[in-house]
């Protein structure tokens, strides 16, 4: 007899296969980027600078120093010399270089990178092979000098001609570090070393200040620039007013439309592609065309020219009639994105059954006591998803009001972001405003999903 | 008094005849069925009825008021979906409630006549519920509560027991019966279910592609029907049909079905004798007939094919000639496939239609228009 082998049944694979791809996707292409993002609004990698013991990186630390605090130079070294304190030395890179002495014999030492011209890389990019670089000027000494130590202090152990062919042997940066004392944070006096190119000298060579650190620190020094930048009010208080502004406009319209398209009167199969129309347009594209309605000389002053009712030209688009830069992007707004508003509740409106909607008819509510009654609470669930959608967007809008107002006399949030970072080239500043658009964002959704609660029976048609 | 009278009535989907100028009467608190197989036009006419399709032409009236172009709102009646269209979003007293407020009712009034109505279809523990927790049967006692609550002089339902299991739909059959028994509202019922039918309706109407065929009681319907397609349609099994020809000597009128020879009824012997010579259909019912396992006069010889014990009866299938037909016996009645059989057909219940027209033929039948 044998025993019937007892049958465990497979776990399916194939969800999680279908999840490992998700996984990685927005890990590699949301969560890192959104982290980094984030980090770049509340991390400064040059907040602090080390002060070692001795002019080498591998000292021990004796204290740090915020960026910009002042220090007393007492005195400067090249990482590469040992012991005496050296007034004349340059932070650069040295070769060793092995090539024929001027007499012919053949020679081995150290030259600075910029006596070099570099014709030959290996193939992990570092320099193996050159030429001397010829040197300008009527009087200057046409020899170059190879030194036996990667400084200009050393001993010099033979002169190259120019354009002579050298082979790179080795390289070393020779660092000049400044000997310094200075006042930390805590108030503390301390006293150590730091590489120069950190550490900005006055004039005078005897004081400086730390230009940048080394180390970076956690600062909400960022966030604080962005509420204090004088275009931030300016910036937060249009983006909020063009949302409130366009949004309850934009609902009602879409409502409308998608209305009309559901109860597909005689003569209006076509409004829907009418009225998605703008969805394929670019939000650039729409500003400047709305910018050719408003500018002085365009669509609108021809047509009111055309009709008498203007005198001259009226300028609208300027520093003084800021209102009007308002009233085009809104216009502007509700054209290109009322549509995107229309689909969802299109889609919304084709989820209720028809014969829902004849039942109210047949149990006397007129056209206005079924929206009210039965057609909007039953779209609930795709207001919410529009509303969401539109704020967003709101938080984000850019292009249009670029292309009509410049940027200038009427800004937003994200041309903030933009300015921060191709004008000011302020990665930071610029990151705490998408953060700051982000969080708005964030919030604002979370608003929406707790107080327009959707009830579950109106989800489940 | 709610008489609702439809005259002429048509409706036309592009080059599809929903209903064919239908005429009826259903008189008041009347439970009238309509009848017939799926896209036969019953739920279009009844859709015309309550105003959410408009007639393309003729007239329908209820209490003498012409309501053919009116508002569904504004006729005065309520109605039971197919598919209940309960509002998902509202609770079931709202939802019993809705008609009474969109009608402006004061809440006191709505609240009396909602209770009124759940505790007709033992709902009152489901009132602050809201549908999607709720089961198909509780749905569709709401959809009626709902219906009930408008207290409208005619109710409208659009096959309401159609998305119902089959053991609760036998029971919410009795249930709505009783209640409707109650509530004296003329009744308009559709649904493609004769047994529904037969069961419910105080008169049902048959239709088929859009054109009713016959306005009768059930039993009427059922014993009578006015042509091929009503006897074919109603009762399980269906109607018999066997093909005759027509056979006059003298008096005597014969008809020929096979080798068998079968004399009509006296009383409509005249009407069959028009035919002479030519082809006639005879229909019976199966239970109408009787099975002997020993030849008599007026038996027709048979071989059984398959034999199908239903519980209450056995119901025989068997070859005459080169018909088929149904033969229903007392279950103690022992056949076996392929055993010979001899079978009675009463005159009196065999209808006789003519093959051109599938017209049953009645005794007053009119010779000459035959001809």
């Amino acid at each position: 007899m044998s025993d019937p082998t007892p049958r465990t049944r497979k776990r399916p694979l194939t969800p999680y296969l279908l999840i490992a791809p998700t996984l990685i996707f927005l890990a590699a292409f949301f969560a890192y980027p959104m982290f980094q993002g984030l980090i770049l609004a509340v991390y400064d990698d040059e907040a602090v600078l080390p002060i070692l013991d001795e002019a080498s990186l591998e000292a021990s630390r004796v204290g740090e120093l915020p960026q910009g605090a002042a220090v007393n130079i007492l005195g400067q070294q090249g990482n590469t010399i040992d012991g005496e304190l050296t007034t004349d030395l340059l932070t650069e890179q040295w070769f060793r270089l092995s090539a024929t002495d001027v007499d012919g014999s053949d020679a081995e030492g150290w030259a600075p990178e910029s006596r070099v011209r570099v014709r030959d890389e290996a193939a992990d990019g570092s320099p193996i092979g050159g030429t001397i670089r010829p040197k300008l000027g009527e009087n200057a000494d046409p020899l170059t000098p190879l030194f036996a130590e990667p400084n200009e202090r050393a001993e010099v152990v033979a002169q190259l001609e120019q354009r002579a062919v050298v082979t790179i042997v080795d390289e070393t940066l020779l660092e000049v570090w400044f000997n310094v004392t200075a006042v930390d944070d805590d108030g503390t006096e301390i006293s150590g070393w730091a590489p120069s190119r950190f550490i900005r000298a006055f004039e005078s060579g005897e004081e400086g200040r730390v230009d940048r650190g080394s180390d970076g620190k956690f600062t909400s020094r960022f966030i604080e620039k962005m509420f204090n930048d004088r275009f931030f009010g300016p910036a937060w208080q249009t983006t909020i007013l063009l949302m409130v502004i366009i949004i309850p406009l934009q609902f009602i319209l879409a409502m409308a439309m998608a209305l009309v398209i559901h109860a597909r009167p005689r003569g209006t199969s076509g409004f829907l592609y009418v009225y998605s129309l703008p969805m394929g347009m670019s939000d650039l594209a729409v500003g400047i065309l709305f910018f050719s309605i408003f500018t002085s000389n365009g669509l609108l002053n021809s047509v009111l020219d055309f009709l008498g009712l203007v005198d001259g030209t009226p300028i609208y688009l300027s520093a003084d009639t800021r209102y009007w830069i308002i009233i085009a992007i809104v216009l502007a707004e509700l054209w290109r994105a009322t549509s995107i508003v229309m689909v969802i509740i299109v889609s919304g409106l084709q989820a209720i059954p028809d014969e829902t909607l004849e039942a109210a008819e047949l149990f006397g509510a007129s056209y206005w006591q079924r929206v009210r009654y039965i057609i909007l609470p039953l779209l609930k669930p795709s207001l919410q998803v529009a509303l969401i959608l539109r704020t967003i967007l709101a938080f984000q809008v850019f292009a249009v009001v670029i292309a009509l107002g410049g940027g200038e006399i009427v800004t937003v949030l994200s041309n903030e972001t933009y300015r921060q970072y191709f004008e000011l080239r302020d990665n930071n500043v610029a990151s705490a405003y998408a953060v700051f658009i982000l969080v708005l964002s964030l919030t604002s959704s979370f608003f929406y999903l707790r107080t327009v609660r959707t009830n579950d029976a109106a989800a489940q048609r | 008094m709610a008489e609702i009278r439809i005259d002429n009535v048509s409706k036309v989907f592009g080059d599809h005849v929903a209903v064919n100028r239908a005429n009826l009467v259903v008189e008041d608190q009347e439970f009238l069925v309509l009848l017939g197989p799926s896209g036969c036009g019953k739920t279009t006419l009844l859709r015309a009825i309550a105003g959410l399709g408009m007639a393309d032409s003729g007239r329908i009236s209820i209490d003498g008021r012409d309501v053919t172009y009116l508002r569904p709102g504004e006729r005065n009646l309520s109605m039971v979906f197919q598919s209940y269209a309960i509002f998902p979003h509202m609770t079931v007293r709202d939802n019993i409630g809705f008609g009474l407020k969109m009608a402006g009712e004061d809440m006191k009034e709505i609240g009396k006549r909602v209770d009124e109505a759940a505790e007709l279809l033992h709902i009152e523990e489901l009132l602050e519920r809201r549908p999607s927790d709720m089961s198909g049967g509780q749905r569709q006692r709401v959809a009626v509560a709902r219906a009930l609550a408008m207290k409208a002089e005619v109710l409208l339902m659009d096959e309401p027991l159609s998305n119902l299991d089959a053991l609760l739909r036998l029971e919410m059959r009795a249930e709505l019966k009783r209640l409707l028994q109650d509530v004296k509202a003329t009744t308009i019922y559709v649904t493609h279910d004769q047994i529904e039918a037969l069961s419910m309706g105080d008169r049902i109407a048959v239709m088929k592609n859009g054109v009713i065929q016959q306005v009768d009681a059930p039993s009427t319907v059922y014993a009578e029907p006015s042509n091929r397609f009503v006897g074919s349609f109603i009762g399980n099994p269906p109607m018999n049909f066997l093909e005759g020809v027509v056979a006059v000597s003298g008096d005597d009128v014969n008809v020929n079905v096979g080798a068998n020879t079968i004399t009509p009824d006296p009383s409509i012997a005249r009407a069959v004798a028009a035919f002479d010579g030519k082809p006639i259909t005879l229909g019976i019912r199966a239970e109408n007939m009787h099975a002997l396992d020993g030849p008599a006069a007026d038996a027709v010889e048979v071989t059984v094919s398959v034999v199908e014990p239903l519980g209450s009866q056995n119901l025989l299938t068997v070859d005459v000639g080169g018909d088929r037909m149904k033969v229903a016996t007392h279950p103690t009645f022992e056949v076996a496939p392929d055993d010979k059989l001899w079978v009675q057909m009463p005159t009196e219940q065999i209808r006789w239609i003519d093959p051109d027209t599938e017209l049953v033929l009645s005794p007053a039948h009119d010779v000459e228009s035959v001809r």
